[in-house]
């Protein structure tokens, strides 16, 4: 028998009454959702097959295509090849092994993390993998979401379980209230998070977002949050289910159907016992955040919009491998240290992405068009986290809003994210983007990426460069 | 495992500079070598053609994306080993699983005295890494990843049952 600690952060308990068997420090994990797209589940799937093996909870697999979908307007035609091939390999591997998908057409598609929660797949106290590192979104719900490598993808098809050694668990304490709302937002929160703790400070780790300005966001500005624990280094990011997690939930398709009964439960047990240790812990005082613009080519590459590009000493602080990274990012970025963010001109604006796809973060961010245009010489697109987004934001006037100012409004996809469908930045493009990585080349070769939230990025849009939306709201 | 050093002293070298986004639908391996770390190096190839198999950086090496494209293009690149001073986990994960290439976790000590081009030992057994005639300590695996590696990936190792 092993002995149970006194107390215990959320995820412990999670991890805990998920545990089916352990070697060393290696648990292996019981999952109780598996979410699947077209780009990590082709060689799973083709793994299954040679090994004569079938998925062996089909009813616990959902699947979507979302990397490769194109966005452009009219009837959806893909016209790359590959990208066709890996589409059509998805849909060949879900109907020969009894998986549902939602794919190509299907009025259910979308990003992934967008329709996981959509569907109500991540349940307070369960685990939910995907192979996606952005799978953390989820953990919003006070599930433990992470993403998994496609060797893990074909280990969950064929076992429903997954070898993990045990993180520990980090605490990141947000405390107050953000101030200027919308124009600062969950975003910017999980910027200075990351630029606080650096992009491996989390490493090995698993976060607990607490403190009374997680508890004041919504159930979509925690996703926000918890998308991003990836960029900090942490493997997952969970929030304690609250009153939010359960009417958000209510009458989802996978929800319980008599969620009240579920919600005692989650309610009173899953939470980080007061006798619990976090092996580290961080706060950030809430009414301190600015808007975050990032400068360079790593998401702690990270300033206020109302401060000057910092040169890589002062980056560096003392640390010769930052100063160089800094120096190296400012090149590829084509920024002069010294200069204000708010003089920063962009050719390109994305409002889109796991991270910033939702309903709230159109809304928000069409609040800052109404009356104003798009600025001449630049380009603009919104690409909704899904269908049922995008029909919800066309219900409230929204799609007309952003079409109105000059917006592109898009069908659902990953999109300007990642640079593998049409949707790409030309080599030297700037833009300003509400999606999660910053890289050298993430949004096309050459291609400059500033991360921000919906609101500065549709201010940047109107502006034609970087604004302090706190001015505009 | 001998092999020359080709060494990056950076930190946080991410998943989309070793493979970028475009080439996620590519499903020929060799095409997938013949473009990683094109973003970060152009003289990556020549580098690795001329007998570069160990890759040397800093902290959380491969951080980023789920994308088990990226060992597969280093290992097709000729890569045999990459030696960081931390590794994103599923990066790591994804090395060992697909038996695609070695990740070793090095100290501060080892990563300050090798330099580029140097002729590098690894000994998993002994859990060492060799540069210029010393020898460092690396951090060993764990017992399930200790059976992975030795049993050539994630569905060789019986770990099922």
């Amino acid at each position: 028998m092993i002995p149970v600690a006194a107390g215990r952060t959320l995820f412990e308990k999670v991890w805990d009454s998920h545990e089916v068997a352990r070697r060393g420090a290696q648990s292996l994990l019981y999952v109780d959702r598996h979410m699947v797209h077209e780009v990590t589940s082709p060689q799973a799937f083709e793994g299954l097959r040679e090994g004569g093996r079938r998925v062996r909870r089909p009813d616990l697999t959902v699947a979507t295509a979302d990397h490769n979908v194109p966005t452009g307007g009219g009837p959806l035609r893909v016209v790359d090849g590959d990208s066709a091939a890996q589409l059509e390999a998805l849909e060949r591997n879900c109907a020969e092994f009894g998986v549902e998908l939602f794919g190509m057409g299907h009025p259910g598609r979308g990003i992934v993390h967008v329709i996981g929660p959509q569907l109500g797949l991540p349940l307070p106290g369960s685990t939910i993998v995907c192979g996606d590192s952005h799978t953390a979104t989820q953990g919003a719900f006070g599930a433990l979401a992470f993403g998994i490598g496609t060797s893990e993808v074909e280990h969950v098809l064929a076992t429903q379980t997954v070898w993990m050694d045990r993180p520990a668990p980090l605490e990141v304490r947000v405390d107050g209230s953000l101030r200027r709302g919308p124009a600062v937002a969950a975003k910017d929160v999980i910027l200075s998070v990351i630029r606080m703790i650096g992009t491996a400070g989390g490493a090995g780790t698993i976060v607990e977002y607490r403190g009374s300005a997680i508890s004041g966001m919504s159930v979509e500005q925690r996703m926000t949050v918890c998308n991003m624990s990836i960029e900090a280094g942490s493997r997952a990011g969970l929030v304690a289910p609250d009153e939010k997690t359960v009417e958000y939930l209510r009458g989802k398709r996978y929800a319980p159907d008599d969620i009240d009964a579920a919600a005692a439960g989650w309610l009173s047990e899953l939470r980080t016992d007061g006798s619990a240790k976090f092996a580290k812990s961080f706060r950030l005082d809430a009414g301190a955040v600015a808007p975050q613009v990032s400068w360079g080519t790593s998401p702690g590459m990270t300033c206020d919009v109302t401060d000057a590009v910092p040169a890589p000493e002062e980056y560096g602080a003392g640390d010769p491998a930052a100063e160089e990274s800094a120096r190296a990012a400012l090149r590829y970025m084509g920024l002069e240290p010294g200069t204000p963010i708010t003089d920063v001109r962009l050719d390109r604006v994305f409002i889109g992405s796991c991270t910033n796809a939702r309903l709230e973060d159109l809304r928000d961010a069409a609040g800052m068009v109404e009356g104003r245009s798009v600025a001449p010489g630049v380009r603009a697109m919104v690409v909704p986290g899904s269908q049922e987004v995008k029909r919800e934001a066309e219900a409230e006037g929204l799609g007309a809003a952003f079409e109105k100012a000059g917006f592109e409004w898009r069908e659902s996809g990953c999109s300007m994210c990642l640079g593998m469908n049409p949707d790409v930045l030309s080599a030297g493009e700037r833009c300003a983007s509400t999606s999660n990585r910053n890289f050298e080349g993430r949004q096309g070769a050459g291609g400059r990426t500033h991360l921000v939230s919906p609101v500065t990025a549709a201010a940047a849009a109107v502006a034609g460069r970087f604004v302090d939306a706190r001015e505009w709201v | 495992m001998r092999g020359r050093a080709i060494k990056y002293e950076r930190d946080n070298i991410d998943t989309d500079v070793i493979i970028p986004g475009a080439y996620l639908k590519v499903h020929d391996y060799d095409e997938l070598g013949r473009h990683a770390m094109e973003g970060l190096d152009p003289r990556f190839r020549e580098r690795a053609a001329a007998g570069g198999s160990i890759i040397v950086a800093g902290r959380n090496f491969g951080c980023g994306s789920s994308r088990e494209h990226a060992p597969i293009a280093l290992s097709r690149s000729g890569i045999r080993a990459v030696a960081a001073l931390s590794f994103a986990r599923i990066f790591y994960r994804n090395c060992v699983d697909g038996a695609f290439l070695l990740p070793v976790e090095i100290g501060g000590e080892a990563y300050a005295a090798i330099s580029d081009g140097d002729e590098l030992e690894i000994d998993t057994g002994a859990g060492t890494i060799a540069a210029a005639g010393k020898s460092y300590p690396t951090r060993p695996f764990s017992d399930i990843i200790s059976r992975i590696i030795a049993a050539g990936g994630l569905f060789k190792a019986g770990l099922d049952g």
